[in-house]
């Protein structure tokens, strides 16, 4: 008679002296991402002054937490690890507990349109793309734009939105020599992600099209921007990014001409130092 | 009230202890690379700790003042002169707080010890905080002055001015970096994924610093560790002092301005008490690590801040 050992669903790990992560066995998925942002919430709630930074990932929590000493450590990881088990159990029965403070952040989701130039000049890898995919650059674009990606979570730079749900058949492997400099407002693919690069930077990602849009502006901070993106509270009104996780984002082919005047209405786009 | 920068150095930008609950946004902390230098230099002025000062690295920038204050330069060792071209030139030590008045210039000639120096006054730099931190984002182009590291020519205004008794920190305070570090670890997130071999191979060699290291992150060179290329992580949240093994197998060293989320395999983690020696390190500076608990790695941190507290209360 065969045993089947279950694996735990999560577990903690220490990452570095200061951060524990809670790693999740649950393959990718919106209802994963829809746990973690709101374990993060109820956790930042509950230690509004313990912890430093929540940093959500496809299939995990990072929890960095303030201290000085062993003992304060010591007792600090102890109501971490306490209160991740008690959130997650109110999370795992959210059908029979629906609060306020869990159903938050599944409030004002949004579906954001960006939109994205697809011709030539800011598409440079769009052929390649269609190439290894077996399809004409058209329906390369069509096969983008179509899905409403789901926003995992943000990361890797300031506004960067892990998207779930490209289409397979655009999958394809980042560039073996990345390249120096991609322009702020590159809309790109990478493995089996796509997403857009909200400043100048070096990256390795296929680059098929330019959004005029400002992923990011920091001039449109709020005051606790914090709180105001993983708890309770999250406004209408203009946030420092275009979305936030949990949202969805859908690509909107546009016109050379109609990039050009989406920038001169808004400017363009601050890239940063790189 | 101002400073203009003749010369502006090759990386000068306003740095505090960084921007904290924005990683989630995908904003690294940024921040002074070595704080410890950062805030002995503002106690040398009588300033918060935590206030805003002039990050200084590998050349240095020529400063003149507009108006009189303290300052004081802890950190790396640059030899410093006060109105170079002029009868009146006099060499400055460092970890000293000094007078300066109008019309004063201040060199940074070659740098002797160390990458990093910290630059602090005893008046109040005048910019805009940007999401409670005055450090600059260098990658996204925000914060501290213009989003942007000084160019020849700028001008840092400033508010208030007060007088400040002068201070010094002795010398056997004061650390040296002489440019051979052992540097402790805990484990990471993937520290099992390792094999004994290769783990072997990490904490037996001494790496040399590679020229390719900035505030993102320090890359080494030495031998490099044989990858499986099979090994799938989770990408997850990525913590200052990850030393992650990319393709190459060469260690990447994720510094304050790196990634928020990472997608090597960590094999272990600076631990917070070593972190502001990143900040001191130089192209063939020499490395090793080596590995602690972290019971250890917390008892070291709380000696160590013991022992910063009692230097500030001298």
């Amino acid at each position: 008679m065969s045993k089947s050992i279950n694996k735990p669903a999560y577990r903690l790990v220490d990452n570095g002296d200061s951060a524990i992560t809670v790693l999740f066995e649950q393959a990718i998925s919106e209802a994963l991402s829809v746990k973690i942002i709101q374990l993060a919430g109820l956790l930042q709630k509950a230690f509004p002054v313990l912890i430093v930074e929540l940093i959500p990932a496809y299939q995990s929590l990072t929890i960095m937490y303030r201290t000085s000493g062993l003992e304060e450590c010591t007792s600090i990881k102890n109501k971490l690890l306490k209160h991740i088990k008690n959130c997650l159990v109110k999370v795992e029965t959210v059908e029979t507990v629906e609060t306020d403070e869990l159903m938050a952040p599944l409030h004002n989701r949004k579906v954001i349109e960006i939109p994205v130039c697809y011709q030539t000049k800011y598409a440079p890898d769009l052929p390649f793309i269609a190439e290894q995919a077996g399809l004409t650059t058209t329906e390369v674009i069509k096969r983008h734009t179509t899905p409403k990606y789901l926003v995992h979570m943000l990361g890797f730079l300031p506004g960067f939105l892990y998207l779930g749900g490209l289409d397979k058949q655009l999958h394809c492997a980042r560039k073996a020599i990345p390249a120096l400099r991609i322009q702020a407002g590159s809309v790109a693919i990478g493995g089996s992600q796509t997403g857009v690069y909200p400043v100048n930077s070096p990256g390795g990602w296929h680059i098929i099209g330019r959004t005029p849009v400002s992923l990011f502006n920091v001039n449109n901070q709020l005051e606790n921007s914090f709180k105001n993106t993983l708890a309770n509270n999250k406004e209408e009104s203009q946030d420092m990014f275009i979305a936030s996780p949990l949202d969805r984002v859908q690509f909107v082919s546009i016109t050379e001409k109609e990039f050009d005047a989406i920038i001169a209405l808004n400017g363009e786009i601050n890239g940063g130092s790189n | 009230m101002a400073i203009t920068f003749i010369k502006s150095g090759l990386q000068t930008s306003i740095q505090d202890l960084g921007r904290f609950g924005q990683m989630h946004n995908g904003i690294s902390q940024s921040g002074a690379m070595d704080s410890v230098a950062m805030k002995m230099a503002n106690w040398l002025v009588s300033k918060p700790l935590d206030s805003p000062v002039v990050e200084i690295t590998l050349i240095g920038p020529t400063i003149k003042f507009n108006s009189p204050m303290s300052i004081a330069v802890c950190g790396a060792i640059f030899e410093l002169i006060l109105n170079k071209h002029t009868s009146h030139k006099r060499v400055i030590p460092s970890n000293t707080s000094i007078t300066v008045i109008k019309g004063d210039i201040l060199t940074f000639g070659r740098v002797q010890q160390g990458a990093r120096a910290y630059l602090a006054f005893s008046s109040v730099i005048d910019l805009p905080p940007v999401l409670n931190s005055f450090s600059t984002h260098l990658t996204a182009g925000f914060g501290g002055y213009m989003g942007r590291a000084f160019k020849n020519g700028d001008q840092l205004p400033f508010s208030t001015g007060s007088n400040v008794s002068k201070r010094e920190i002795k010398s056997e305070h004061t650390p040296c970096y002489l440019g051979n570090y052992l540097l402790r670890c805990v484990p990471s997130v993937e520290s099992g994924e390792f094999s004994e071999a290769q783990q072997a191979c990490f904490f037996a060699q001494t790496y040399k610093v590679s020229a390719d290291s900035n505030r993102m992150g320090i890359r080494l060179n030495g031998k490099a560790l044989i990858i499986d290329k099979s090994l799938q992580i989770m990408s997850s949240g990525l913590t200052q002092g990850s030393i992650q093994i990319p393709a190459s197998g060469l260690p990447l060293i994720s510094s304050v301005d790196g990634q928020t989320i990472g997608g090597y395999p960590r094999i272990a983690n600076i631990i917070t008490a070593d972190l502001p020696i990143l900040g001191q390190l130089k192209a063939h500076d020499k490395l090793r690590f080596l590995l602690i608990s972290t019971e250890q790695a917390m008892e070291v941190l709380e000696e160590k801040n013991n022992k910063l507290a009692k230097v500030f209360t001298a």
